[in-house]
């Protein structure tokens, strides 16, 4: 799992990142590396099953106190 | 870069099968029970003045969008916190509606396959989609939109037969707080849900289309809405509330003779057809979003990495089933009102008082001219 990924954004890089450089697109470069890394990042995480916070229980929790509060 | 431009019947079908996309699997209004029928009328004349704010936002500001309206009403700072508070919004429900397919195709359909394969499939149609811009999302809509009401019309007709009009009854035999708790619910999923559309519907002719477009869009997609809620009660009775998917069991009971059976898949193909253009559009408003934000010169250059983010968040929202459809419809209705109902009337509030002081500053200018 982990080489269909590695080779996944690797290819990413190479046809999406790659072009921004040599057109000298500096902040698109930037902003496509930046939620490249975290998409990679969370990918790895998933591929060896590592368990991901999820917001649902705290913005459920959030809701939850604000009704009681406003109720 | 070219100016994109829809047209008012594109815009609308857009909007009808945005509304359509997951409410005609998963059912809307199940609080009220064999009364759901009431709350979805009760939900559109709900939305409909929430409908009217987004519509004469959008027409006081012709070709701008969600993003730059707040740019223009709260100034730099304020106006990209909101920015950001409404890309959030429009990543979460794209997630969620990805999730509701990934759980369907995996109870229903496939239920060996691991359910990020499914949701990975939709992530990337959606991205080829957002790549190709809005032109090309309302062109498909329009070539989708009949096709999918004569298969919900068919259906229904061939349902005539499982029908049991006596589950209708008891109206109101609950009281009417479970159709006023419907109502609510029917009206932020998935009526109000319609202010992320203010996100791509710069792309409007006329400053009269926002008018046009919402009010028709909601109207036929309420018509739409009732008449599946209405089949689905009318053959599940009040368990309609009770299953995850009330309209595939509702049509999985419906069969003509030997020779037509299994007729459920015509509700996959339409819910296929709905989670791709409901997330298309959020991820959309994502993209343009967060360039704006980030002032890139084209959304299309952040649309891979956003849907990958938006297909692995999903996959992580929710441990089971149970719990995706808890929120669905406990918490989503109260999660979802500051940015369907709050945010919009402040941002309306401040729109109309800066139109009108500039247009007394014009005409006292005018008149001292004069």
């Amino acid at each position: 799992m982990i080489v269909l990924i590695i080779i996944g954004y690797s290819l990413l890089a190479l046809f999406e990142l790659i072009p921004f450089y040599h057109q000298k697109h500096w902040r698109e470069f930037w902003v496509n590396a930046g939620f490249g890394f975290c998409s990679f990042t969370i990918a790895v995480l998933l591929s060896f099953d590592v368990n991901i916070p999820s917001p649902s229980e705290p913005i459920k929790n959030m809701v939850m106190f604000v009704i009681r509060k406003l109720v | 870069m070219r100016k994109e431009q829809i047209s008012d019947k594109e815009a609308m079908f857009v909007l009808i099968i945005y509304y359509i996309g997951s409410s005609f699997i998963l059912g809307v209004g199940g609080e009220a029970k064999n009364d759901a029928w009431i709350s979805v009328i009760l939900g559109v004349v709900m939305a409909v003045p929430v409908i009217l704010i987004y519509a004469r936002l959008l027409s006081l500001f012709p070709e701008k969008d969600l993003f730059d309206i707040l740019d223009w009403a709260f100034g730099k700072w304020i106006g990209k916190l909101f920015a950001l508070v409404y890309i959030w919004y429009s990543f979460h429900l794209g997630a969620l509606v990805i999730r509701n397919f990934g759980e369907f195709t995996n109870t229903i359909a496939i239920p060996e396959t691991p359910m990020i394969v499914p949701m990975l499939c939709i992530g990337i149609i959606c991205t080829v989609a957002v790549t190709s811009g809005i032109e090309v999302i309302g062109r498909i809509s329009a070539a989708v939109l009949p096709i999918l009401i004569i298969i919900v019309s068919t259906v229904s007709l061939m349902a005539i037969p499982k029908m049991y009009f006596h589950f209708l009854k008891p109206i109101l035999g609950n009281g009417f707080l479970p159709i006023i708790k419907g109502g609510f619910s029917v009206f932020s999923f998935p009526f109000a849900e319609s202010v992320l559309l203010m996100g791509v519907f710069s792309s409007l002719k006329t400053n009269k289309s926002p008018y046009r477009v919402y009010l028709l869009g909601t109207v036929i997609a309420g018509l739409l809405i009732l008449m599946i809620t209405f089949r689905n009660i009318t053959v599940l009775g009040s368990t309609y509330s009770k299953f995850y998917f009330p309209a595939h069991i509702a049509v999985s009971m419906v069969s003509l003779g030997d020779f037509l059976q299994r007729i459920e898949l015509a509700v996959a193909v339409d819910f296929v057809f709905g989670v791709f253009i409901k997330t298309s559009i959020c991820l959309l408003v994502t993209c343009k979003g967060i360039a704006k934000l980030l002032r890139l010169n084209d959304y299309r250059s952040i649309v891979i990495q956003v849907a990958l983010l938006m297909v692995y968040f999903s996959y992580t929202l929710y441990d089971s089933i149970m719990e995706m459809a808890g929120w669905a419809f406990k918490v989503y209705a109260y999660y979802a009102f500051p940015f369907q109902v709050i945010f919009p009337i402040i941002l309306f509030v401040t729109v109309e008082i800066k139109v009108r002081r500039g247009k007394k500053k014009l005409q006292t200018g005018v008149g001292t001219d004069g």
